[in-house]
């Protein structure tokens, strides 16, 4: 990314402090580099292709860098690409491990060629302890985050009186050594067991030659120390969602108690539904494989540490710049550190697609740990595909059992499901998935009762991670396919059964939480009924069956929330000296589009839209004067706190999160220093919103009598006049956003932000200004876990070709409740996106755990197929006999101030179960297994 | 020696390359980093780049990081950093740009790279139009998108295959 100053001058950087040990470290973004005299692939001079029409998107702003094929991704670059740094590039290189079930003696090199040794060598015993294990912080929710403080609290107590306190099933303590110490046995498979390094290109091509695909020559491995923690244990924090009407939930319940009351709803639950013969019980069960995100870049990136200044300069394309530079400074966070560590440099590349798979990936902890072993220099490490298979994170396998029951008149009264994750080695944000698939064990329907348990398990496979739907895949399969079985034991329509039970707003969720906001839900039922993809299916399947083929219609609902169960975001938006704009926002756009949108969203606002749009600035927090630290319990009294700086980037943050941060910014700015520059240039009175509208981007007074003032004008007065020149905004959001008063030159403004900070035109850091009159969440809707959701309906219809039994979708349709679309074109390319990684990961994508899978290093596309073009209906419209997919968004919200709705996974997560309906309709045979392989529809059929 | 042309320049190159991969050559030897890696073993053909060879003039699609040097003898080879004039995106860029058809765009350059091989191979030789729809599938069909979903990029080319299969003007 690149930051400019205000007046759009040189590049500059923001820098923040992170307090380490006491000390203060100073991190700095900077800007994507110049090109060197040799550099022939073009500067990446990205997100500077702004849209003309206020409000508008005409092409992605990031999208003609892209295109020609600048540099842009952090495996674009070497040293030699980057100002300042030695030329003398080293290569790191780990070995993974390959067993779990005996100790690593070593490695053993000797077969490798003379050309192939590596410079260095680094085993786990040569780490001192914060290295080899730092103290990750892998913050992501902030309800589940209390869980942990609580356990961590009760652990504490149980310690201090001398108890019992346990170890791995606490394992938020529990670090995974970066390098397995030889003697031990690996925790997991892929675990790092050696670090090689090369001062050579030449060198470092001819080991990976020699390696590729003979791990076993160069490892030693001995009998099991059986010292390692079991496998199988669940990570802490396991998520309970017990519900009993309005008497008992998880988000009412005194949560000191809640667990301790648990067993005795759980008996009341069981017993009403034995007390009660009439009711239909239908158990289900489903299991899922991981699944690889396969973002199209694998992992790669730049350290050098800087021995001298005792800095460390990173390139990086991460969604999670913010905890993977935080646990970075865990590693150096010890007297014996290698390096005392005063400064971080962070050129924050754009990812080459994220999916959650760069979300707290640990990628950047085993970049950071290869350069403080390379003398000084700087260093690469760029996995290949094999590498990215063997220890990218994935979307966990699961397996998911339960029950629903309902009574004669197709009324769900309670949902019971188990939900066990496959968490892979590390524990990484698994909990945290778990915990989301408990809340989506609910579906879109409102049900009385629920018993709800979700894990995480310890295993010996690649860790699994965030992912697209974080847990709603997972949980959404399950519930719906049960739910499609139910319909059809009981001869029930499958559109009606879900009609009959749709959550609206003042419901509860299976948590406990209040629905508060419209879904919308029976309105997008009644347009699916309409449609002739559902209405005519029987019609249709006459005509397929004429042709000789087998046809099913599948129905399916999901229901996903968007955003955690609290989100701060920070953005500015800037004045330049030329009356050009400028947004710069601490998201990261993975391919979501997030640049373009926060682009176009300040048009109507503004007058114009951003022409330079800088996405990763997640230092930004550090200048808005907010902290999060609360020792005295004020919340938001104390006029300097707030619930959560920053967070990782997911693009369902997009719609809603990031566009109000910088709307509000900008209406800082415009009511801030435009209005009082028109006022001074018009003379007369003070100006308010309502006296002035944008045209053709000049600002006019609706009274007319002046002339209108484009916005260069405006920049001119407010740069000679020293009004503020920007504005930097953090709003937070917990099922409503923190909202307060703020002085300005124009006056009071009033602002859905809980923290505000005016650029003066000199080009020094923002001012923060004091706010006043706070109204924040409390925190008791933080046990909500969601507020927001991005509801879909998918119809999915298919041809089964039943003696080799593979599957073609042949039309999707898709529902969607968007809120307030923001630039249309995003948001169909996410649905269409969505549509065809879950007819990937539904049908092909098939990865087996253990030794079988990625761990053994030789999984790449050749054997883990993903949905090409042919798999995918190319069309955007239903027409009979041919391939489409159709989206139809629900209108606009009739609201003064209608909000977007992140809808990243929205799409996505109910095609896979209508897909499995569809096969039940077409073949009689139910399919919960994914991937539905051919294989699996032949013995499901019985051929 | 190895003689092989890259976006006009052209190189000698040692026989000790011949094993080498064309992709490597490009990113290490002359920066040209636009082509992109992604499996390494020729299946998502996110590293497509175009290639002539005499006595063929016609350009072809290679998959860069399945080629060796030593392949390559006598060959031009075009890149995606040549495709657009003085930062002016080229009809196909343009198109792609204009429909939205890419996210993160690491496989953009391999599409657009294949995309201007076939409607220059349209140009060259017209197809039944009914035919054209199968003919981009054949083309751009393989190349795997993981963000988009591969309908933008068929609908961004479309209308360009249609021109070209009817005469269009030259990209």
């Amino acid at each position: 990314m690149t930051l400019r100053s205000p007046a759009g001058g040189a590049a500059v950087t923001r820098r923040m402090f992170l307090t380490s040990t006491g000390s203060a470290v100073a991190l700095t973004v900077m800007g994507v580099p110049l090109p060197s005299p040799a550099a022939t692939s073009g500067p990446a001079d990205i997100g500077t292709d702004g849209s003309p029409v206020p409000g508008v998107a005409s092409q992605r702003i990031d999208g003609l860098a892209k295109v020609t094929g600048q540099k842009v991704y952090a495996r674009d670059f070497n040293a030699r690409d980057m100002p300042g740094w030695p030329a003398t590039q080293w290569y790191a290189l780990y070995l993974a491990a390959l067993t779990t079930d005996r100790a690593f003696e070593g490695i053993d090199l000797s077969s490798l060629p003379p050309e192939a040794q590596p410079t260095r060598v680094v085993l786990g015993n040569e780490l001192s302890p914060a290295m080899r294990a730092p103290q990750l912080n892998l913050n992501r929710d902030l309800h589940i985050d209390d869980r942990i403080a609580e356990e961590r609290a009760a652990r504490l107590k149980a310690r201090n009186s001398g108890g019992d306190v346990g170890s791995f099933n606490l394992p938020d303590e529990l670090l995974f050594d970066l390098i397995v110490v030889p003697g031990n046995v690996p925790n997991f498979l892929g675990q790092a067991v050696a670090l090689l390094l090369f001062d050579s290109l030449a060198g470092y091509r001819a080991a990976r030659r020699a390696m590729a695909f003979n791990d076993p020559a160069y490892q030693r491995y001995g009998a099991g120390n059986q010292d390692g923690p079991p496998l199988g244990s669940a990570f802490s924090p396991q998520t309970t969602y017990v519900k009993y009407g309005d008497q008992f939930s998880y988000a009412t319940a005194d949560p000191d108690t809640y667990m301790a009351q648990v067993p005795q709803w759980q008996d009341r639950i069981n017993d009403t539904l034995a007390a009660d013969p009439t009711l239909i019980r239908q158990p289900f069960s489903a299991e899922m494989r991981a699944m690889d995100p396969m973002f199209m870049e694998p992992e790669a990136g730049l350290v050098w540490i800087d021995t001298g200044l005792d800095t460390m300069h990173l390139v990086l394309g991460t969604q999670s710049p913010d905890g993977d530079i935080a646990n970075i400074l865990s590693m150096y966070d010890s007297t014996d550190a290698p390096f005392p560590l005063k400064a971080v440099n962070l050129t924050s590349c754009y990812p080459g697609g994220g999916f959650g798979g760069r979300d707290s990936s640990p990628f950047s902890l085993m970049l950071a740990l290869a350069g403080a072993y390379s003398g000084g220099n700087p260093v690469r490490l760029a996995h290949d595909r094999f590498d990215q298979f063997r220890v990218g994170l994935k979307r966990h396998g699961a397996d998911l059992t339960g029950e629903l029951a309902a009574d004669p008149d197709m009324r769900l009264q309670s949902v019971q499901m188990t939900l066990t994750f496959d968490g892979g080695g590390r524990r990484n944000l698994s909990p945290y998935v778990a915990s989301l698939g408990a809340l989506c064990a609910g579906g879109s329907y409102t049900i009385p009762m629920a018993n709800i348990y979700a894990e995480a398990v310890h295993t010996q496979n690649v860790s699994g991670g965030s992912q697209r739907g974080f847990g709603g895949p997972q949980a959404f399969f399950a519930f719906e396919t049960a739910l499609d079985d139910l319909a059809a034991t009981q001869g029930w329509d499958p559109l009606e059964l879900r009609a009959a039970n749709l959550l609206t707003e003042g419901d509860t969720t299976v948590v406990g939480g209040p629905v508060e906001q419209s879904l919308s839900l029976a309105e997008m039922l009644e347009i699916t009924r309409s449609q002739p993809l559902w209405a005519e299916r029987e019609t249709i399947r006459q005509d397929y069956a004429a042709r000789g083929l087998t046809y099913g219609t599948g129905l399916a609902l999901s229901l996903q929330a968007y955003g955690t169960s609290g989100d701060g975001m920070v953005a500015s938006v800037l004045l330049n000296r030329d009356g050009s704009l400028t947004v710069q926002s601490d998201a990261v756009d993975m391919g979501n589009g997030s640049a373009t949108t926060l682009g176009v969203v300040i048009g109507p606002i503004l007058g114009a839209n951003a022409a330079q749009v800088d996405m990763g600035c997640y230092t930004l927090f550090g200048m808005t004067g907010l902290t999060t630290s609360d020792p005295e319990g004020q919340r938001w009294d104390n006029p300097n706190w707030t619930a959560k700086s920053v967070g990782s980037s997911s693009a369902c943050l997009t719609a809603l999160h990031q566009v109000h941060t910088v709307q509000q910014a900008a209406q800082a700015l415009f009511q801030g220093a435009i209005l009082p520059a028109a006022a001074l240039i018009w003379g007369g009175a003070r100006l308010t919103p309502a006296d002035v509208s944008w045209q053709e981007g000049a600002l006019v007074r609706n009274a007319g009598g002046v002339p209108p003032l484009p916005l260069a004008q405006l920049a001119e007065t407010i740069y000679a006049r020293k009004l503020p020149v920007g504005t930097l905004g953090h709003a937070y959001f917990q099922d409503s956003w923190a909202e307060a008063s703020f002085p300005t030159p124009a006056g009071f403004l009033s602002l859905q932000l809980d923290g505000l900070a005016f650029y003066p035109p000199d080009g020094s850091a923002p001012v923060p200004v004091t706010r006043q009159d706070t109204v924040g969440p409390d925190s008791a809707s933080k046990r909500y876990s969601r507020y927001v959701w991005a509801p879909c309906v998918n119809v999915v219809e298919l041809t089964v070709d039943t003696s080799s039994g593979t599957v073609q979708v042949e039309n999707v349709l898709s529902v969607l409740n968007a809120g307030q679309i923001h630039v249309p074109q995003l948001v169909s390319g996410q649905s269409q996106g969505g549509v065809a990684m879950a007819i990937s990961y539904t049908l092909l994508e098939d990865m087996p755990p253990g030794m079988e899978g990625p761990a053994n290093g030789m999984w790449n596309l050749n054997r883990y197929h993903l949905a090409r073009a042919q798999d995918v209906p190319l069309r955007t419209d239903y027409t009979p006999g041919a391939r489409g997919q159709q989206l139809i968004a629900l209108p606009p919200p009739q609201e003064e101030a209608p909000a977007g709705r992140g809808i990243a996974e929205a799409v996505m997560c109910s095609v896979p179960p209508a897909i499995s309906n569809a096969l039940r309709d077409a073949t009689g045979k139910r399919f919960t297994s994914l991937p539905i392989t051919p294989a699996k529809i032949l013995e499901g059929l019985g051929q | 020696m190895i003689a092989i042309t890259v976006n006009g320049t052209a190189y000698q190159l040692d026989d000790s390359r011949s094993g080498d991969r064309l992709i490597d050559f490009l990113h290490d030897d002359l920066n040209l980093t636009g082509t992109k890696f992604c499996c390494g073993i020729g299946v998502c053909r996110a590293c497509t780049v175009q290639v002539s060879k005499p006595p063929n003039p016609a350009p072809s699609p290679v998959i860069s990081c399945s080629t060796a040097l030593g392949t390559l003898d006598g060959s031009e080879v075009s890149t995606i950093e040549s495709v657009a004039n003085g930062g002016v995106p080229d009809p196909v860029q343009q198109a792609f740009l204009d429909n939205f058809a890419f996210q993160c765009g690491y496989c953009t350059p391999g599409f657009v790279m294949a995309a201007r091989i076939f409607l220059d191979g349209l140009r060259a030789q017209p197809i039944p139009e009914d035919e054209i729809d199968g003919a981009m599938m054949e083309a751009i069909g393989s190349h795997i998108c993981r963000c988009t979903g591969y309908v933008r990029y068929f609908e961004a080319l479309k209308p360009l295959a249609l021109a070209a299969n009817a005469g269009g003007a030259e990209l």
